[in-house]
């Protein structure tokens, strides 16, 4: 029974439960000491607070995205369903839906042709060479003997300057000087229009003959 | 108030009044907290000693680790808690505790349940939601339970004798009401009327975290609160800020749940909203810190001469550590590393065991002597206690926080096998044993004091307690005169 250690044995209070709430009763409507002026703690917590709260909303803006319940993944895309995004689309893939509804037919969808019939535009020195040559093909079709890649052929292409647009002759040009193999620049509908304008007078197909004094 | 002669204590009739109650649910919550630490020690062997009790099937890891836990929070925790908090609150509203026979009702209703919970685990009948394992069978009990005990914490508020309110019974009486939220929405959204999928976990980590951080803390908190002036004898400092703390934490603690679920399959929002919710957290930690540990300084002499307020002081550090830890592991970045390893069990055992069950011991080495009348018998059991504890808790956090991240660095290495991982961790799952044999043996000692303070019978060599009449708290910062914390003995 040492009395050395009391707080071991019991433990003693230093104030009385009524006034530690007269007290602090007292303290929470009490406004701060100031001393110096204004207290530094009050102004420290409304930083630390808004700090909080600014880094939060951010945090909350950045990973919660949109609140979505179907996203699981705080790395997921951020752009909102349905949002129409502008893909910038070249010449020639534009080219390939007019090349599926009007050329297919003859030069088929590998563009090898058909041999003996149709001749190719893969690898064609035609379909890459000269485009002033190309354009007025395509504007007032093709008559009589010509030979690709070494072959003679001896076919009738129709006159599409009526049924395309310049852009569109543009388009196809492009796509077929861009795909199989090919890889010729790309043909603007301005070309396109130049050549229309020179030929506005012509009403028959071209010849192989007559396109080989055109252009190179 | 103002007579110097040596009275048995202030408030007589209150702590006469809590007596009974106080004492059965203290005695139930000490039997829990062996009971629960043999099952916890047990479970903890296991993880390094694979073979350790697993021939039979009531005692495998998987059965075993969660009775254990339940048995520790429902058993130790609530009991503990509903002790502490029906006589601080009978206290601070000087008031006496009144039906105290519903509260044996209810202290027998809620020790059946969490029996029955506990064997029901232990049977196989648990479900599969951490923290609420018990069958659901249990749950009704316990709320009944919880009712009786409740609402007799909330009455004797609003019956009080006393025009001002103090902060702690703002935690006590904001906790009563937060806790049977807590379980009633979690039973009834996990069990009576199941939500779908990927909800289930979200509402089972709000109930989990909250729990811990608005049932178990804000009694801590209660504690800290009390005793820091109680024993000091000088006001808490920058009182003025602890209503903003109580409300922000309030508030953000509710919030914080969804951060236990980062990387999970659940709406990304739930995890983030959490993560923000832990980083607003900080401003009421920061201010309870500023509150309590500006009580404490200039006076830490007059603390360490105080058993009670050694035990706030290591729950006031713990709960700012676990605050530190929750912000920490909902940080993405960190989370990476630290997720799924000893740091997640860590941040729990901090909470409850640092935090909260230290600041019942402290609470009850001031308020048992009180209620008997009676001495802590044994000097040595109470030294043997708090070195435990301290120790305890020191390890632990020391020994799970290195051993948490260095296994997280393995587990994120693709070269290192699983099995060496294992293996690496050995020695460290044998630390926690080691650690949670020695607070058992603190809790041993402590039983014992218990028994020898609380039983009726075999009284010789337990001298009477002499309690000086408290003071009034004065707003100076200065000791008062002739107060020393030592001097008056049997």
């Amino acid at each position: 029974m040492s009395a050395n250690e009391p707080h071991l044995r019991v433990e003693q209070s230093a104030a009385s439960d009524d006034s530690i709430q007269q007290v602090h009763a007292r303290l929470v409507a009490a406004k701060p000491e100031k001393a110096g002026g204004y207290s530094k703690l009050p102004l420290v917590l409304l930083g630390l607070m808004c700090s909080a709260i600014f880094f939060g909303s951010i945090y909350l803006a950045h990973y919660s995205l949109r609140f979505d319940p179907l996203v699981y993944s705080e790395h997921a895309n951020r752009e909102k369903p349905g949002a129409v995004k502008v893909v910038a689309l070249t010449r020639a893939q534009m080219g390939k839906k007019v090349f599926d509804t009007t050329c297919i037919a003859c030069h088929q969808a590998n563009g090898l042709g058909v041999p003996g019939q149709y001749p190719p535009l893969a690898g064609s020195e035609w379909a890459t060479g000269s485009e002033a040559r190309a354009i007025r093909i395509v504007l007032h079709g093709l008559n009589g003997p010509l030979t690709v890649k070494g072959v003679e052929f001896n076919n009738v292409m129709a006159p599409l300057g009526a049924a395309l647009k310049d852009e569109q002759i543009a388009n196809v040009l492009s796509y077929v000087r861009a795909s199989w193999g090919n890889a010729a620049p790309e043909v603007s509908p301005e070309a396109v229009a130049k050549v229309r304008a020179e030929t506005a007078s012509r009403a028959t197909f071209w010849t192989a003959a007559e396109l080989l004094k055109i252009g190179n | 108030m103002n007579s110097t002669a040596p009275n048995r204590s202030e408030q007589i009739e209150i702590d006469a009044s809590a007596r009974w109650p106080v004492l059965v649910f203290f005695g139930y919550a000490l039997g829990w907290l062996l009971v629960g630490g043999v099952m916890q020690l047990a479970a903890a062997m296991q993880l390094h000693q694979p073979g350790f009790l697993s021939a039979c099937e009531w005692t495998t890891h998987g059965r075993l680790a969660p009775a254990a836990q339940n048995a520790l929070v429902y058993g130790w925790g609530m009991n503990a808690a509903f002790a502490f908090g029906l006589w601080l609150m009978a206290r601070l509203s000087a008031t006496t505790l009144r039906h105290g026979g519903w509260l044996f009702v209810a202290a027998k209703f809620w020790n059946t349940g969490v029996a029955l919970g506990v064997l029901g685990i232990l049977g196989g009948y648990s479900t599969s939601f951490e923290l609420l394992e018990m069958p659901r069978y249990v749950s009704l009990l316990l709320l009944t339970a919880y009712a009786l005990i409740g609402v007799w914490a909330v009455t004797t508020f609003s019956i009080r004798n006393t025009e001002n309110v103090y902060a702690s019974q703002w935690y006590l009486f904001g906790a009563a009401f937060w806790f049977p939220w807590l379980y009633a929405l979690a039973q009834v959204m996990l069990f009576k009327a199941p939500v779908r999928g990927v909800l289930q976990p979200v509402v089972n980590a709000w109930y989990a975290h909250g729990l811990y951080n608005l049932w178990f803390v804000p009694v801590a908190l209660a504690a800290a609160y009390y005793f820091l002036p109680k024993i000091l004898g000088k006001p808490v400092a920058n009182y003025y800020l602890a209503p903003l703390a109580f409300w922000w934490l309030a508030i953000t603690s509710a919030f914080a749940g969804g951060s236990r679920l980062i990387g999970a399959p659940v709406p990304v929002w739930i995890p983030t909203l959490g993560i923000v919710a832990n980083m607003l957290v900080v401003v009421g930690v920061v201010i309870v810190a500023l509150n309590l540990f500006g009580t404490l300084s200039g006076r830490h002499a007059a603390a360490r001469n105080s058993l009670t307020l050694r035990f706030i002081i290591i729950s006031i550090t713990s709960f700012v550590l676990a605050a530190a830890m929750n912000l920490a592991l909902s940080m993405r970045g960190f989370a990476v590393t630290a997720q799924f390893t000893m740091l997640d069990g860590l941040r729990d055992w901090l909470t409850f065991y640092a935090c909260f069950s230290t600041a019942m011991f402290g609470a009850a080495y001031f308020l048992l002597p009180r209620l008997t009348g009676k001495e802590w018998r044994s000097p040595a059991l109470v030294k043997a206690h708090f070195g435990a504890t301290a120790l305890g808790v020191l390890l632990m956090v020391a020994g799970l926080t290195y051993a948490g991240w260095s296994q997280g660095h393995m587990l994120n290495d693709a070269a290192v096998p699983f099995a060496a991982i294992t293996k690496a961790m050995a020695p460290w799952f044998a630390l926690r044993s080691a650690v949670l044999a020695l607070l058992l043996v603190g809790h041993v000692a402590f039983l014992i004091n218990f028994i020898w303070i609380a039983c009726p019978i075999n009284s010789q060599g337990t001298a009477a307690a002499v309690f000086r009449v408290p003071p009034d708290l004065s707003t100076e910062a200065h000791a008062p005169a002739g107060h020393s914390l030592k001097g008056v003995g049997p």
